[in-house]
């Protein structure tokens, strides 16, 4: 099936609305399939001989569907050249769906899906259903050593627990879950493609896991040669290992800041008090720093309060990562920092060749730690608000 | 940036009308729909936006020749004024081919007027179109209400607000009755046409 994909790429780069004009300029008729990280299932717009004739986005369907996935600003999309058997369910032009659709992502009836995506739409209450999944691009199954079943309920890493393996989801869900001395609390989600066990794994043998990973339901898991992995990382220039770590650190901040929500023990005094903001959220700071001396903090300025997400230290990366979404600064949080940080502006095209020239699996496997930070990032937003609230 | 559609052998350009809220972008729009009928083709998509509505549909000038044997086929739009509609806007903008700025005659909207032109200099930037090159034409709209007493900035004062610079074809008009639309888009779409006569001649 894949053989008829005649169209593919980026929506960050060509919009569903351009992409709908050039089908329907073309008068193509198959199928659209767009996968975001952020959506737990794909997309799909039927088109014939260039109007959309039927759509599917979850449980929506019909043109209902195409409006939702207006809001997908990030993932990707590919077209097949096949023909469509599906009934006309669309009967409005194709040029009104696009203005529609647009207008409608403009105006906030359409949820915007994508990176930092919290911070321009009002997050809905939290319950355990609203925790987002987080998915995965396709599997390198060059990297697969082994697969492993694991059934509902059962757990896959217990936090404390020593261990050094790296799974990734073939098919399934998996949550990811914090103890605290009020009973667990659920983190993210992770779905088909994305990774279990963190980077450092890498960095020392038997180390110990911050998290517990619970299957949801049935998960088959597919065991990484992660010796591979290990190499790969050890070519890798100390500058770059150490962006790596410095994320990894950042992802695990923002999972202690949903602890310390729930436990009611977080000071936003100590993010802020004192400090300047180095980054303004929301800027057009294209530069990446790491921090020489001193210390800086995350913080996210969201309609309820600022939130503050992490701390970071001497050898800590800040600023724009070109190659990877982390949902933070400078577009959806600031740096904030007293007067004695020493920073130094670091080569963005250095980090940018070195990345390009990972393996994909790596690749997907640094590109999973982003997502996971830009969700996680929601997450604690949503906790902040719902337990600032409960005061 | 027109588009060359091979299968159908025909040239789509991309004219916008453009100007503040409530000027008669719209009017304009719905005048060329029902009394060029004709030649438009395809229905008229209306969507409703704050404020404003953003209108699109289809035309094919006549009589206007061919391009390399091509067809031309003309993509009519307005662009919702709002700041927050940047979606639609970026659809739109991206590759225009030629724009109207609708000015409003009245004389408390003058602020508005030049407000609006700048924005839309500000926003062809982004697009990464000059002012001064892209195909523009200026209309003067409402002028009829003079009749009805309602106070009108004058013509010498509307091309030193908003033309001294750029030194466009400008036209007066009244939308609602049809006055000056017809001669504001066969402008438009000819300034458009030569521009896009002389990109190809240097492709050549």
């Amino acid at each position: 099936m894949r053989d008829n994909v005649v169209l593919a790429g980026s929506l960050k780069f060509l919009a569903l609305g351009d992409i709908m004009q050039l089908l329907g300029a073309n008068s193509s008729t198959g199928v659209l399939r767009l996968i975001s990280r952020y959506a737990a299932e794909p997309g799909f717009i039927y088109f014939e001989n260039g109007n959309p004739v039927n759509a599917a986005c979850g449980a929506a369907i019909g043109l209902e569907a195409v409006y939702a996935l207006f809001g997908w600003t990030d993932g990707e999309f590919e077209f097949t050249k096949e023909n469509i058997l599906s009934q006309r369910v669309i009967t409005k032009s194709r040029m009104g769906i696009i203005l529609e659709g647009l207008k409608m992502v403009d105006d906030g009836q359409v949820k915007r899906v994508g990176p930092g995506a919290a911070s321009r739409k009002t997050a809905s209450p939290l319950d355990t259903d609203t925790i987002p999944i987080i998915k995965g691009p396709l599997v390198d199954y060059m990297y697969v050593a082994d697969e492993e079943d694991f059934f509902d309920g059962e757990y896959i890493v217990e936090e404390g627990k020593h261990g050094s393996w790296i799974w990734v989801i073939l098919e399934g869900v998996v949550e990811i879950v914090r103890e605290t001395p009020d009973g667990p609390l659920p983190i993210v989600r992770l779905g088909d493609g994305s990774f279990i066990g963190s980077l450092s794994s890498f960095l020392i043998q038997g180390h110990i896991r911050t998290a517990t990973a619970v299957a949801v339901g049935n998960v088959q898991l597919g065991v990484l040669d992660s010796q591979r992995l290990a190499q790969e990382f050890a070519t890798l220039t100390p500058e770059f290992r150490g962006l790596l770590v410095s994320l990894d650190k950042r992802l695990k901040q923002l999972n202690e800041r949903a602890v310390e929500l729930r436990q009611k023990q977080l000071d936003p005094a100590e993010y802020m008090d004192n400090k300047k903001p180095v980054i303004k959220q929301g800027t057009a700071d294209e530069d990446l720093y790491i921090i020489r001396d001193g210390s800086a903090s995350v913080v996210r300025q969201e309609d309820y309060g600022r939130v503050p997400l992490a701390q970071l230290y001497n050898g800590d990366y800040f600023g724009r990562i070109p190659f990877l979404d982390l949902g933070h600064e400078p577009d959806f949080a600031s740096v904030m920092a007293t007067s004695d940080l020493k920073v130094r502006k670091v080569d963005i095209a250095q980090f940018q060749k070195e990345y390009n020239q990972l393996s994909t699996t790596f690749k997907n496997f640094i590109d999973n730690v982003a997502t996971c930070v830009s969700v996680s990032t929601k997450v604690v937003c949503n906790y902040y608000k719902k337990f600032s609230m409960m005061k | 940036m027109a588009i060359f559609n091979l299968k159908k052998r025909e040239i789509e350009c991309k004219v916008v009308y453009y100007g503040p809220g409530r000027c008669g972008k719209t009017t304009n729009l719905e005048y060329i729909f029902s009394s060029y009928k004709k030649q438009v083709k395809g229905e008229m998509v209306s969507i409703n936006t704050e404020g404003d509505r953003t209108l699109f549909f289809d035309f094919l000038p006549m009589g206007l020749g061919q391009i390399r044997g091509c067809d031309v086929r003309v993509q009519l739009y307005t662009v919702p004024g709002q700041v927050k509609y940047s979606s639609t806007r970026k659809l739109v903008l991206r590759g225009v081919d030629g724009i109207v700025f609708v000015a409003d005659s009245l004389e408390v909207r003058r602020e508005k007027n030049m407000l609006s032109l700048k924005d839309l200099q500000a926003n062809l930037k982004d697009y990464g179109k000059s002012i001064f090159k892209v195909p523009l034409v200026m209309q003067y709209n409402k002028r009829d209400l003079a009749e009805q007493g309602i106070p009108l900035m004058p013509i010498e004062q509307m091309e030193r607000d908003l033309n001294r610079q750029l030194k466009v074809p400008a036209f007066e008009a009244s939308a609602v009755v049809g006055t000056g639309v017809g001669n504001t888009l066969k402008e438009c779409l000819k300034l458009t046409l030569q521009a896009l006569q002389r990109e190809f001649k240097w492709a050549k």
